[in-house]
């Protein structure tokens, strides 16, 4: 509880906000379920946790159900343990059910006596008025202070959409809420277009995010974990550490060297990466500018479905207006997919005295849910 | 012990699957005018940006394929090649399960004076 002293804390979100990624496809957002039952078990393990509650039903039969209530490593910092339950507690459940006949739902919230378990708060973010941080040349810092703890959080988008196309109704998972809404997304050639509408209308269900394989492209700084930036001048290079796809890692180098092309590209899911300081305020270079290419084809670089091919080009622009906050802007070049280059971006906030945690998407997920 | 292996091998499919232009990989399968008389086919093809190409069974005795139209909107594929005999083949069907890696094409097939189906699935 120390950082509650010297940090803010905004409120609280309820049960499953933190939870990691999900599929529209695995759960239906549109209907609610309601039960009352006895706790059977508890399954506090990384990265989602469960109870499993028998409900009665009105036949007097009694079914187990899987209730997700989060993350539960987002839960032991907001103060909820493993042991908030016992087996044979009565818990309330409210929540958004399984699609299909599995009996399993995410709760949006979780009740004992009248009492809401499991609620998350928001992470704690850094002084507001603190100065953005500075390397001694005076370019900004991306990482924390030396001597300091921190990381990036949570983006203010979960999707990428072309920044002229105002405001699109889509839930937070990238489904649209009117399809025809599509041309809006992304300038597509008419294949991508097809492709991205194919995903749209089986709701993500192919998405290989949930097969556990890597948030290749911006994806990356739209997970639920967070990234982190460990600036090494030194060495020319700067380490991205994803706190999402396994807490994988991406290195931009800055030592001047050109970027790789044709054979010297071995694809992969993040690239092959080479970034420069651009900008000047009054202090120093505030814009980390990088260059990617070399993609694979096999992730989706945005939660709903946006396609690419090997030809991709990303052009990234960080910078840090103030102390908690991250913009990124992302111009994505794939003639063979886009009509045009086209560019978006969000913010990301600052997670101050922490660090990232721990994560295996293997591990009780999705995939392994369902075995 | 064989089903794990065999679910070992759906497993490492699902981790490899390509996203990017559905048509672009390599194709297996056969075609032929009846159902005992096949003739086994691979197919390579890549999406260039404007059009796809492609060889058909690469090798020694390769043919590039000459065409590949594609209507994007239901997903039907027509590929052409001229075989080696001078022959024409077409390839005429309906791409399906578009998000799946072993996604796969099924119609119509002749070569020459010969009629009959072929199905074809992304490797």
């Amino acid at each position: 509880m120390r950082w509650l002293s010297t940090f803010v804390s905004i409120g609280l979100v309820s049960v499953g906000a933190w939870a990691q990624q999900t599929s529209p496809a695995t759960y239906d957002a549109e209907h609610k379920v309601k039960f009352q039952g006895a706790v059977t078990r508890i399954d506090w393990t990384n990265p989602r946790a469960y109870i499993f509650v028998n409900v009665k039903d009105s036949a007097g039969l009694v079914e187990n159900w899987a209730v997700e209530i989060g993350n539960p490593l987002e839960l032991e910092k907001s103060g909820w343990k493993g042991n908030a339950l016992k087996i044979g507690d009565t818990v309330s459940v409210e929540g958004a059910p399984a699609r299909g006949q599995s009996k399993r739902t995410l709760a949006a919230s979780v009740t004992r006596n009248g009492a809401r378990l499991f609620v998350v708060a928001n992470r704690p973010v850094g002084p507001a008025a603190a100065a953005v941080p500075r390397w001694p040349d005076g370019h900004v810092r991306l990482g924390p202070e030396p001597g300091k703890k921190g990381y990036w959080g949570a983006a203010s988008a979960g999707v990428l959409i072309q920044s002229s196309a105002g405001a699109v109704a889509m839930s937070k998972d990238g489904v649209l809420a009117n399809l025809a809404d599509a041309d809006k997304v992304a300038p597509f050639l008419p294949w991508a277009k097809s492709v991205y509408e194919y995903r749209q209308r089986s709701l993500l269900k192919d998405d290989p995010i949930l097969r556990c394989l890597p948030p290749g492209g911006p994806r990356q700084f739209q997970t639920a974990n967070g990234f982190q930036f460990v600036e090494q001048p030194e060495l020319g290079r700067i380490l991205v550490l994803l706190g999402g796809g396994d807490r994988n890692w991406r290195v931009i180098y800055t030592d001047g060297r050109p970027l790789a092309q044709g054979d010297d590209l071995v694809l992969a899911y993040y690239g092959t990466s080479v970034g420069h300081w651009e900008g000047q305020d009054k202090l120093g270079k505030d814009t980390l500018v990088v260059e990617s290419v070399g993609f694979n084809e096999r992730f989706w670089m945005s939660a709903g479905g946006l396609p690419h091919t090997e030809a991709l080009k990303l052009t990234e622009r960080f910078s840090r207006p103030d102390f908690n906050t991250l913009k990124y802007e992302v111009t994505v070049n794939d003639p063979r997919t886009y009509s045009k280059p086209w560019s978006g971006g969000w913010t990301v906030r600052w997670v101050a005295d922490e660090d990232m945690q721990e994560y295996f998407c293997e591990e009780n997920s999705e995939a392994t849910f369902l075995r | 012990m064989r089903k794990r292996i065999w679910l070992g091998v759906v497993v490492a499919a699902i981790a490899l699957a390509q996203q990017g232009h559905p048509l672009t990989g390599t194709w297996s399968g056969d075609w032929g005018p009846s159902g005992t008389e096949r003739h086994q086919v691979t197919l390579v093809m890549n999406w260039d940006g404007k059009n796809v190409t492609g060889l058909m069974n690469p090798g020694p005795d390769s043919i590039p394929i000459s065409s590949v139209f594609v209507d994007v909107t239901n997903w039907t594929v027509r590929i052409e090649a001229d075989a080696k005999d001078k022959t024409h083949i077409s390839a005429e069907g309906r791409l399906e399960d578009l998000g799946s890696y072993h996604r796969f094409i099924a119609g119509k097939w002749s070569q020459g004076a010969m009629k009959g189906d072929f199905k074809i699935t992304r490797d």
